[in-house]
């Protein structure tokens, strides 16, 4: 990235003071932008979680910790440990899923690669929204899987197949998929094919050589993409909401429930400030992890 | 040779499945949307476009689809236009201003929905500002940030340097090598960019509800209005036409820029 402006910059050393200027131009209205639109909502967002309620769903500002330690009562620490139980299964799930057909699509020729990209794009641009109603109509009693599954003999009877965990999760992991395919993508394509073909040459299957050989050399890609999966899905919301049970219910819903219905902005605010602080101690846990298991450092 | 024979049979069948997984909800709903009567059916025990006449010719379906297209374009346009200069001090200036605000788009993308959701309605709550169109034209524009810097940096990055010395050696001053070299050379990544930015700002929904859901009724909230009430055979017409616009999108993009190279691909590929 550098490359190119090394050369530029030598060669105009004097109107240095003039780049700064240009630059100060370029960058006034993103900043601007990002200011407004970002730190400011963010530092509401903090300011909020530490305010006093009132009632009828107002408050005031200050600087208590009430909200904080109602997130203590077992109610709330029960959700959150499902909430992280949950994204953590859809993660491993769907990063063993997507390895293997990041790996195929990237050793197709061009015109297959892209209609799977597009596939995937398509399917991963969809909403939640859209993707959660094909899922309630999919597992419906009238919605063909149930009647299919009753003909083999399968089912015993025709009944829906949600709500229920099963539904949440297969659900989920739908709507990571494409995302996590797009993620290792790029890794796999630059991936040399002359190893694994080195370990099939030497007798290896080549099962046995994808999983021994090119596993251990694409590990970081892997463990980044279930960490994403893990930051998508934690704070899911709808999924749970429409094809769970109450007793599927997340971080996410207790936080839009907060906010829209009881009207308790203030918790709200501090469970989702509680849910991007244990998701940037899990980054860093893992990242303290990685750091120690690799040699170089 | 029998073992690479089992190995493909393997490969092709595991992806074949992959695929129907896929498929398999968006196949249904679009089947149903052709069902004649009221109850959801796979497959449609009789096919008919009743359903598809009924969303047209609703005003609320029709409302709710303008709605969502013009924000989802205006939220395009502000975040590509944000965006640029970002991508452009990094690559041209190595700036360490325009890298932190790259970092600080793609951190905010990071966030979870709900948070990044109660984020906006706090703020524009307290702003005084509530319910209304331009909320979720910024909302999403920020929110999706991100996406754009990634992919003009790419697009940036991918510009020959020997072009720019070139035209730098005949005589070009900055402003003429941007003219005939960088705009040229970025114009098909500032297109993906729109097209992918539009898409998914098309398709969000709980920012959306959350900042303006009460006013502001996009297609996927009055989708997730009704999945709540219950079930309309219109909702399918709704879901089809989303799935056609993302289809026909990322179709678009894969015949105007360089997709596989677009999402990460360094090596060239044979054809």
């Amino acid at each position: 990235m550098t490359d190119l402006a090394v050369p530029l910059r030598a060669k105009d050393t004097e109107p240095r003071s003039r780049d700064q200027v240009v630059l100060a131009g370029l960058l006034s209205l993103p900043t601007l932008f990002l200011i407004v639109l970002c730190l400011i909502p963010l530092f509401l967002l903090v300011q909020l979680s530490f305010a006093h309620r009132e009632d009828g769903g107002l408050w005031r500002a200050g600087l208590e910790l009430t909200q904080y330690r109602q997130l203590l009562n077992p109610q709330f620490l029960k959700v959150a440990l499902f909430s992280f139980t949950l994204a953590l299964t859809t993660a491993v799930i769907s990063v063993a899923l997507a390895f293997p057909v990041a790996y195929f699509i990237s050793r197709m020729k061009r015109r297959a690669q892209i209609t799977w990209l597009v596939g995937l794009l398509s399917t991963l641009s969809l909403s939640e929204v859209l993707i959660v109603f094909s899922f309630q109509v999919l597992l419906s009693g009238g919605g063909g899987l149930v009647k299919a599954l009753v003909a083999l003999g399968i089912m015993d009877s025709v009944h829906s197949l949600y709500p229920n965990f099963a539904a949440v999760m297969v659900c989920l992991v739908y709507l990571v998929l494409p995302y996590i395919i797009l993620f290792l993508y790029p890794a796999m394509s630059q991936l040399d094919d002359d190893i694994p073909a080195a370990a099939t040459t030497m007798g290896a299957s080549p099962a046995r050589a994808f999983l021994t050989v090119v596993a251990p050399m694409v590990k970081g890609p892997l463990l980044s993409a279930g960490l994403l999966v893990v930051i998508f899905t934690v704070g899911s919301y709808l999924t749970p909401l429409v094809l769970g049970r109450p007793q599927q219910w997340t971080v996410g819903i207790l936080i839009s429930n907060g906010a829209m219905t009881t009207g308790n902005l203030p918790l709200a605010a501090a469970q989702a400030v509680a849910l991007v602080a244990l998701m940037v101690g899990l980054l860093g846990l893992v990242r303290l992890l990685t750091r120690a298991g690799s040699p170089a450092s | 040779m029998n073992e690479g024979l089992v190995s493909t049979i393997l490969r092709r069948g595991f992806l074949a499945l992959v695929a129907l997984f896929i498929a398999a909800p968006l196949v249904v709903v679009i089947g149903v949307s052709f069902n004649e009567g009221r109850r959801m059916s796979f497959p449609p025990s009789e096919l008919s476009l009743k359903w598809y006449k009924a969303f047209f010719t609703d005003a609320g379906w029709m409302k709710s689809l303008e709605t969502s297209l013009s924000i989802s374009a205006l939220a395009a346009v502000i975040a590509v236009i944000v965006a640029l200069p970002i991508a452009y001090a990094v690559w041209r200036y190595n700036s360490k201003a325009a890298k932190a605000l790259a970092g600080v788009g793609s951190g905010l993308f990071l966030l979870p929905g709900v948070v990044t959701a109660l984020m906006f309605s706090a703020f524009w709550g307290m702003a005084g500002h509530v319910g209304r169109i331009e909320n979720v034209i910024l909302s999403h524009s920020v929110i999706l940030l991100g996406i754009p810097v990634a992919m003009l940096s790419v697009g940036f990055q991918s510009i020959e340097k020997a072009l720019i010395e070139a035209a730098h050696t005949m005589g070009a001053g900055d402003a003429e090598a941007f003219r005939m070299v960088v705009r040229p050379a970025m114009t098909p990544y500032i297109l993906c960019a729109l097209v992918y930015v539009f898409v998914l700002s098309l398709n969000e929904y709980l920012i959306a509800y959350m900042v303006a859901g009460f006013s502001v009724q996009t297609l996927p909230i009055r989708v997730f209005t009704s999945l709540r009430s219950g079930y309309e055979p219109t909702m399918c017409v709704g879901a089809v036409i989303f799935i056609l616009l993302g289809f026909a999108a990322f179709s678009l993009l894969a015949a105007v820029g360089d997709l596989p190279k677009l999402m990460g691909r360094h090596r060239p590929l044979e054809a």
